[in-house]
């Protein structure tokens, strides 16, 4: 293991600030619990149309297949989320070469940018 | 360190095999961007905790579901808090693993030796999600029933493998109790135990290997 | 002091201030909702079938928020009166049965045991059989129970 030249050692110093981000963290979420209580959602009924709305990082998903009709539907929903998730495994292995670094930036921010457009969409309409 | 752990110490030999650990030397040029990583495995030890404490009073039948979480929410002391810490927490820790992965991007963390623990790292990425969606159904109301039902569906829009893929997954060929028992298995034993693995492998190469340092 | 001491400080300090979390899981954990018993009256048999003198079994049965309950009981009968003797041994709550050779109860679990009277005579229990109110009313005998 490498050494350093600076005196920053994990304890104290290092996991002090550790610390310090944590309790930031823990107020954020007692901040966001205070706020927004959990709700009790109505009782399952089927004779009441529901408009289906999932946890806020699934909505790019539900939004993709809206854009493919009929038997396009695997498109939506299982060929571009499954090229994600691939292209996210593969970062590593396509920064490699003279322009590696491009072509992983590429697939870094195209997911990100599937991911935050379908889901910026979604919450439009 | 006080008496008590020394005594532990004296028989256990605790201290010693960890020491490298604590006492290592952090790289100078880190900065808080750093710790999101470790906010999002917090927030994974605040779900376990107030996961474990809900599976007390929650109830996996078609039945009981929706009544026990009314319960929890409404008459348990604190039981609305300990809801409230779970849910929150979940999107908490999505948000924080997708910082983390960016911070990891844009210092090139990823590259060559590292390829592996990009790859672990993804891997949690989608289980979470994947926990996330399981445990969505879980109140066993009217969202929660109408979504999983739709993202069931979709499963089922696979070519080739899709409907079988969907029996496998909700136990029918729409959403029922055996769907909700899959689910709560899956939420509560199956994905935790998966990403507690994946997790406890992601720090241990990150301690073989220390904090890289491209930047 | 010096810096290094002082966050060693911080940092333990977090992780018993962390322990402050134990009073709510504590209350959350408590049951709510301890159901107090009370006394119910439950016909048990009519005054005719009662034994003339000595100790016999006899089975009840009654609702319990929706749930059919069965459980026995041992009624005594000599000079004194009746007396109702509840069938759980008092050391860890095992079913007893009357011996009517030896004129004694029998506790197969740990092999206590209990003369006419409910004392014990032998074996790990540490109070007398529990005794349960009984009453006859128009000739059919009514049992105390605490559900």
């Amino acid at each position: 293991m490498k050494t350093f030249k600076s005196e920053k050692r994990f304890y104290p110093d290092y996991l002090s600030e550790i610390i310090f981000s944590i309790l930031i963290a823990l107020e954020l979420l007692l901040v966001l619990v205070l706020i927004f209580p959990p709700e009790v959602g109505r009782q399952i009924d089927f004779s009441k149309p529901f408009q289906p709305l999932p946890e806020w990082y699934f909505l790019w998903l539900f939004e993709l297949v809206s854009y493919f009709p009929g038997n396009l539907m695997f498109i939506g929903t299982f060929l571009i989320p499954l090229s994600c998730i691939l292209l996210l495994l593969l970062i590593p292995f396509l920064d490699k070469g003279k322009y590696g670094r491009i072509k992983a930036y590429i697939a870094g921010s195209a997911v990100l940018l599937v991911f935050c457009l379908f889901t910026i969409l979604s919450l439009v309409e | 360190m006080g008496k008590l752990f020394d005594w532990f110490d004296s028989r256990f030999a605790v201290k010693a095999p960890h020491r490298r650990f604590f006492e290592r030397s952090i790289p100078p040029n880190l900065n808080y961007t750093y710790c999101f990583g470790g906010i999002a495995f917090t927030y994974f030890l605040i779900l376990v905790l107030s996961g474990l404490l809900l599976s007390i009073f929650y109830v996996p039948s078609e039945k009981e579901a929706y009544k026990s979480v009314v319960m929890i929410t409404n008459d348990i002391p604190f039981g609305w808090l300990i809801r409230g810490v779970h849910k929150w927490s979940a999107s908490l820790f999505i948000i924080f693993i997708i910082l983390h992965a960016i911070r990891v991007f844009v210092s090139k963390a990823y590259r060559p030796p590292r390829e592996l623990n990009w790859v672990i790292g993804t891997s949690i990425f989608v289980i979470a999600m994947a926990s996330g969606f399981t445990g969505y159904l879980l109140p066993w109301d009217q969202k929660a029933y109408w979504a999983t039902e739709v993202g069931t569906s979709m499963v089922g829009t696979i070519p080739l493998i899709g409907k079988s893929l969907m029996y496998m997954i909700g136990g029918g060929s729409e959403v029922t109790g055996t769907t909700l028992i899959r689910f709560f298995s899956l939420h509560v034993l199956f994905l935790p135990l998966m990403i507690g693995i994946l997790l406890w492998l992601h720090f241990h190469i990150v301690k073989r290997q220390g904090i890289s340092t491209n930047l | 002091m010096d810096r290094r001491n002082f966050l060693k400080r911080v940092v333990k300090l977090f992780f018993l201030s962390l322990n402050l979390s134990l009073i709510i899981i504590i209350s959350y954990l408590y049951p709510s909702k301890i159901k107090q018993k009370r006394l119910l009256n439950i016909y048990v048999t009519d005054e005719e079938f009662l034994p003339k003198k000595g100790i016999k079994r006899f089975e009840y049965s009654f609702d319990k928020d929706g749930e059919r309950v069965t459980n026995f009981v041992f009624i005594k009968r000599d000079e004194e009166g009746l007396t109702a003797f509840s069938p759980f041994c008092t050391h860890l709550g095992c079913l007893i049965r009357w011996n009517n050779i030896h004129k004694e109860f029998i506790c197969a679990c740990h092999g206590g045991r209990f003369d006419k009277e409910g004392n014990v005579i032998a074996g790990p229990p540490p109070r007398p059989l529990e005794r349960m109110p009984i009453e006859i009313k128009d000739g059919k005998v009514f049992l105390g129970i605490k559900a």
